[in-house]
This record gives C-alpha cells, sequence and structure tokens, in this order.
C-alpha cells in the first residue's frame, strides 16, 4: 500500500515517481487490487526476492504459532536428556541441561524478532523527527550532524555494549534502548540527506510561496516523500537488529538466561562446541537466514523505490 | 592544500571533543552515586569520600568535565577497578593481539575480496560469476560468530589442523608459531568483510571494463589479463579503495565478538570483560580510544583524499 501511495503523491506533485509509472496504469481495478498486485509484481519480480520473501513469511509464521506447535517447552529440563544428537524424537538435538535446541529456537525466533521489529519503530519514533528537523533547520542540521557523526564513530556493537554496561540488567527494554540508540543516528543520516533534496524541489518553495506554515511544508510536503528512503532504511536496520541482539546474547549481555534468544543459546553451547555443536549450528543458521532474508528485500527495495539510494556502510 | 587540511583539521578537534563528551556522558548515566557504583558493596564511607575527592566528583559537572578533559590530554584514562592497573597500560598490552588480527583479517577481506570481484566482472552472468555473488550475498549475512565458532569446531576439532583458541604474544616470546592461533579468527572476520569488498569490486571493474579505453587496449591487442589488471583494475581501485576503508571500522567492531569466540586476549575481548564486570573506566577508556582513533584515520583518509584528487579540495 506504501507503494501505492507514496507513488500516487509524487505523481499529483509532477515530481519524478520512485516507482516506474508502467505498473500504474493497470486498467480500472480498484485501489487496493491495484496495491496487492503492485506487492505481487515486486515480490515476484527477482527469484532472490521470492526466496527471501518465503523465508519471511516463514518466520512470521514461527513468531505467531510457534510457540503453539513447539514440541517441548523451551525451559524444561531433562539431565538424562543432555546432549543428545539431533534424533527423530528431538530433531535439532539437546542442550547441556537436556532441554530441547528445536523449542527453543522457536521461542527464540519470536523473542529476536520481536526485538528487531521493536528496535525498529524505535530509531524510526526518534531518527524521523530529528533528521526532518536537522535537514529543515540549517542550524539544527550543522549542530546534529556534528554529534551523529560523533556517536557513529563508535563501532555499533562496541556503543550498545557499554550501553548496557550502563543500563545495569539484562532485559527487553533495555536491548531496545541500547541497539536503539545505536541505530537512530543512522535513520537520522539517511532521513536529513533526503529531506535536504526535497527542500530544494520546486513543489516545496511553490508550498512556501503560497504561504504554507513550516510545520504544513514538513507535514504534507517533506515526510509523505521520505517513505520510499525510509521503509529502505527501516529494512536495513531490521536486519542489523537482528544481528546486534544476536551478538549482545552471545557475548552474555542480553537478557536473562531463561528468556531463549538465538545470542543466548549460542553463548550458553560455546563451551560444549565441539561435543554438540548443533546446540549452535541451528540458532546461527535461522539467525543467518533471517539476516538473509532481510538484507534481500533491503536490496529489491531499494532499487525498486529509489534507485539512487546505495546503501551506507 | 593547506586551508583544506586547517578546515578539516579544525572539524576533527570538534569531533573529537564530542567523543569525548559522549563517553564523559555515557558514565554520568549509570544509575547511583558513581563513587558507591565504581568502588562496590563493600567500600566504606571514608573509600567513597576519598575517591570522590580524587576524581573531583564532589565538584561540579562542568569542573568534573574539565578534569576528565586534562587527564585524556596528559594520557591518564584512570585506573581499573577490577586489575587496580592504569586503563591506558591494559590497552597497550592487548594492542599487539587486535592490531595483528586487524592486519590478517585485512589481507583475507583484500585476498578473497578483490581477486573474487575481478573475476566475477570479467565473467559477467556466466555461473562462475552467479555463484561468487551468491557466496558474497550469504557471506554478508553470516553472524562472524558463528562462523568462527563453526569454523573452530570443523578445522580445530574434527580435523585438528589449527589450534583453537588463545594466543600468546609473538613479541614477547619471539614464537612465530603462535601466528597459527590467528588464522582461523583471520578468516572467520575477514570472510563476512570480503563479501562487501567483493560486490563493490565486481560493480566498479563492470562500470570501467565497458569504458572506451578498455576497448582501445584491446583493439591493439593487448592481452586480455593485461587489458584487465592494466587498465582495468588501476581505474577501478578508487571505490574499492575506499570500501576497505570503511571495512576497517567493521573489522574493529567485528573483533568485539570473534576475539571473545576464540579467547584472545585483545581490545575487544577487553570491553566484553570490562562490561561482564562492569569495569567502567577501562570500558570508558576503550571506547574513547578506538572512537578518538576513528575520528583521526578519517580525517588522514581525507587529506589522502585530498591529495589524489584535487576537486575534493575546492569542496
Amino acid at each position: 500500500m506504501h507503494l501505492r501511495r507514496s507513488s500516487k503523491r509524487n505523481h499529483a506533485k509532477g515530481v519524478p515517481s520512485f516507482v516506474p509509472s508502467s505498473r500504474e496504469t493497470v486498467g480500472s481495478s480498484t485501489g487496493w487490487r491495484r496495491g496487492a498486485r503492485e506487492v505481487w509484481i515486486f515480490v515476484t519480480q527477482r527469484n532472490t526476492t521470492l526466496f527471501a520473501c518465503l523465508i519471511l513469511l516463514a518466520l512470521v509464521v514461527i513468531v505467531l504459532i510457534g510457540p503453539a506447535v513447539s514440541p517441548y517447552d523451551p525451559n524444561a529440563l531433562a539431565v538424562s536428556d543432555r546432549l543428545h544428537p539431533p534424533s527423530s524424537r528431538h530433531l535439532f538435538g539437546t542442550d547441556n541441561f537436556g532441554r530441547d535446541v528445536l523449542s527453543r529456537v522457536l521461542y527464540g525466533t519470536r523473542t529476536t524478532l520481536l526485538l528487531a521489529l521493536a528496535i525498529s519503530v524505535f530509531t524510526l519514533v526518534f531518527g524521523v523527527p530529528v533528521g526532518v528537523l536537522c535537514g529543515y533547520s540549517d542550524l539544527a542540521g550543522t549542530i546534529g550532524m556534528r554529534i551523529v557523526d560523533a556517536i557513529m564513530a563508535f563501532p555499533a556493537i562496541m556503543l550498545a555494549l557499554s550501553l548496557m554496561a550502563v543500563f545495569g540488567k539484562p532485559g527487553m527494554q533495555n536491548v531496545i534502548l541500547a541497539v536503539g540508540i545505536v541505530w537512530v543516528p543512522r535513520m537520522v543520516r539517511v532521513v536529513y540527506s533526503a529531506t535536504l533534496s526535497i527542500r530544494e524541489t520546486t513543489y516545496v518553495e511553490a508550498a512556501r510561496a503560497f504561504g504554507c506554515s513550516p510545520l504544513r511544508i514538513v507535514i504534507r510536503h517533506i515526510v509523505i516523500n521520505l517513505v520510499s528512503p525510509v521503509i529502505v532504511q527501516v529494512t536495513f536496520t531490521f536486519a542489523f537488529s537482528v544481528m546486534e541482539v544476536a551478538a549482545l546474547g552471545f557475548l552474555g549481555v542480553g537478557l536473562p538466561p531463561h528468556v531463549a534468544s538465538w545470542g543466548g543459546m549460542m553463548n550458553e553451547g560455546r563451551m560444549y562446541i565441539t561435543r554438540a555443536s548443533w546446540i549452535i549450528f541451528f540458532p546461527g543458521l535461522f539467525l543467518a537466514f533471517s539476516v538473509l532474508s532481510f538484507n534481500l528485500i533491503g536490496d529489491a527495495l531499494r532499487d525498486r523505490l529509489d534507485p539512487r539510494l546505495r546503501r551506507s556502510v | 592544500m593547506l586551508g583544506f587540511v586547517l578546515r578539516r583539521g579544525f572539524g576533527m578537534l570538534i569531533s573529537l571533543l564530542l567523543v569525548l563528551t559522549i563517553t564523559f556522558v555515557l558514565m554520568q548515566l549509570i544509575p547511583g552515586d558513581p563513587a558507591s557504583v565504581l568502588l562496590g558493596a563493600n567500600a566504606t564511607p571514608e573509600q567513597i569520600a576519598d575517591l570522590k575527592t580524587t576524581w573531583g566528583l564532589d565538584r561540579p559537572i562542568s569542573t568534573q568535565f574539565f578534569y576528565y578533559l586534562t587527564n585524556f590530554l596528559r594520557g591518564d584514562l584512570g585506573q581499573s577497578l577490577y586489575y587496580n592497573q592504569p586503563v591506558l597500560g591494559m590497552l597497550a598490552a592487548r594492542a599487539e593481539t587486535s592490531l595483528l588480527l586487524g592486519a590478517l583479517s585485512l589481507l583475507v577481506v583484500v585476498g578473497i575480496g578483490i581477486p573474487a570481484g575481478i573475476v566475477a566482472a570479467v565473467r559477467r552472468n556466466s555461473w562462475t560469476d552467479r555463484s561468487l555473488l551468491l557466496v558474497a550475498l550469504a557471506g554478508a549475512s553470516i553472524p562472524s560468530f558463528w562462523l568462527g565458532l563453526m569454523l573452530m569446531d570443523l578445522v580445530a576439532g574434527i580435523l585438528g589442523w589449527l589450534p583453537s583458541s588463545g594466543y600468546t604474544s609473538v613479541l614477547r616470546t619471539g614464537n612465530l608459531g603462535n601466528l597459527k592461533n590467528l588464522v582461523l579468527p583471520a578468516l572467520a572476520l575477514g570472510f563476512v568483510n570480503a563479501a562487501l569488498v567483493a560486490r563493490t569490486a565486481r560493480s566498479s571493474m563492470l562500470d570501467v571494463l565497458q569504458v572506451d579505453y578498455i576497448t582501445t587496449a584491446r583493439a591493439k591487442g593487448l592481452r586480455e589479463s593485461r587489458v584487465v589488471v592494466r587498465h582495468g583494475l588501476r581505474n577501478a581501485a578508487i571505490p574499492v579503495v575506499t570500501v576497505v576503508s570503511f571495512v576497517f571500522a567493521s573489522l574493529v567492531s567485528g573483533a568485539v565478538v570473534t576475539e571473545t569466540v576464540f579467547s584472545l586476549p585483545g581490545i575487544g575481548s577487553l570491553i566484553v570483560e570490562s562490561v561482564l564486570k562492569r569495569d567502567y573506566p577501562v570500558i570508558q577508556g576503550v571506547m574513547l580510544v578506538v572512537a578518538a582513533l576513528y575520528v583521526i584515520l578519517n580525517f588522514l583518509t581525507d587529506v589522502a583524499y585530498a591529495v589524489l584528487d584535487p576537486r575534493i579540495r575546492a569542496r
């Protein structure tokens, strides 16, 4: 739906649309249908996008119904069954406490992806307004970008780690805050540079000449045109957050030990890597596939919504 | 040129000041009274009062910041609470491992990434190109700590070819054989970043290979290898060099987890240990030094570009 709406807006304003216009002449079907068709074309256009969307779908299903279908309680201890290799009883084997790895991976999927979702929302809520403000006001821009650059001088994982140390306790809220603070400046930068270029367009100039208030210009003309770059950035933020949440868990500062998460599982399995590599192999595999799918979708969205955007490192 | 260097130099100083401010503010965020947090639960009131006076914690916050700034300029990053050693000395003791790991990883990044990118570009759309792209894409999505653990299991555990973890200083023992301990970590850390370099090298080579002077070079009968290396690679190098400099930051970040995976005594594992022990002065010191290095390197890169490309100076 986003794709359709933003492109229509752009057209109405007479600026080149990010979305090829050939897609928009799809006959007289209703708006909803046209939107669905747009999405379908996007998904099936490339094999890699289709593959990534299938993985994403599977992950969403796991998040929704994972706990219902998981064969065991993720925290049920069975000392007699400890370090069992994958078998028909335990498809992914068991860990050092005899807990079922498959069940923990399924629960961990929910934990990790929901955390990444919360972090993405956090960067959106704080990054977009600050970015727009910095892009719209020169003074705020000069000061804001200096601060953003300074924060980005700290390697991402180091900053997140130190923030976790400062916050004190491991826990969901602190992970969201720590990783969110690391990624907000990156969102600010993307929004800032997009706002700068939109600010100089003829239609913003025209709106100003008409006597529109700055607030109206920002909301009606700037924010609406930020949708494309922001969607792309959110996808990458999601991928990085998944990785970062897992890394924090792996380093032992993410979530409390009783919460099943991919990173936490890999941390606990480290001692047994040569004896029971399955404890680490499966959560890592899920992690790699989800990051891969978000990177692929991000790449495809970027090419489709705005070919001029290039992924910043 | 001098004007450019001065302008950028001034910008660098402001960034450094901001980096200092951020690390200072970060420690102010620790909940509770910093002195009692830092000294732990068993501290007597006298000890707490003593620490407050020595660190100036009983002074206004602006004075505290001034102390922090002057201490930094004198090279004093504070004392570790856990080891009771100066932070700067601890950093120096750990620098060898991190620098060697970084250099070896960079070797992997450049050694795998650039050739892979060139081969993919030269054989565009072939089977080789597609598989290389796929590997590069997978490489960019695999967490380096997972790859490290899997390599540890396979190469060190099952095959027994290389040692699995730990590292003893080559400088102190003079035993070059210790470098074997860094091979697996460097591979794990380097591979992930090599993927990024390979993708950039490929697209940059593809752009260059379509230019007229390549056609001319071919037309005058040069061997293909010479066309690719002498005419193509030299001109495709600029974006690749840029990415390699980005990779530095990524290597530092990756080192945090990789050093922990392989139990290497480096700066990355130092910060993890300090976070787990809540050794705040060490956390603050490591953050400060790494970020300051990054800011200074950025400045040097800017200057290097300006030397290479006069157009940049005008900006």
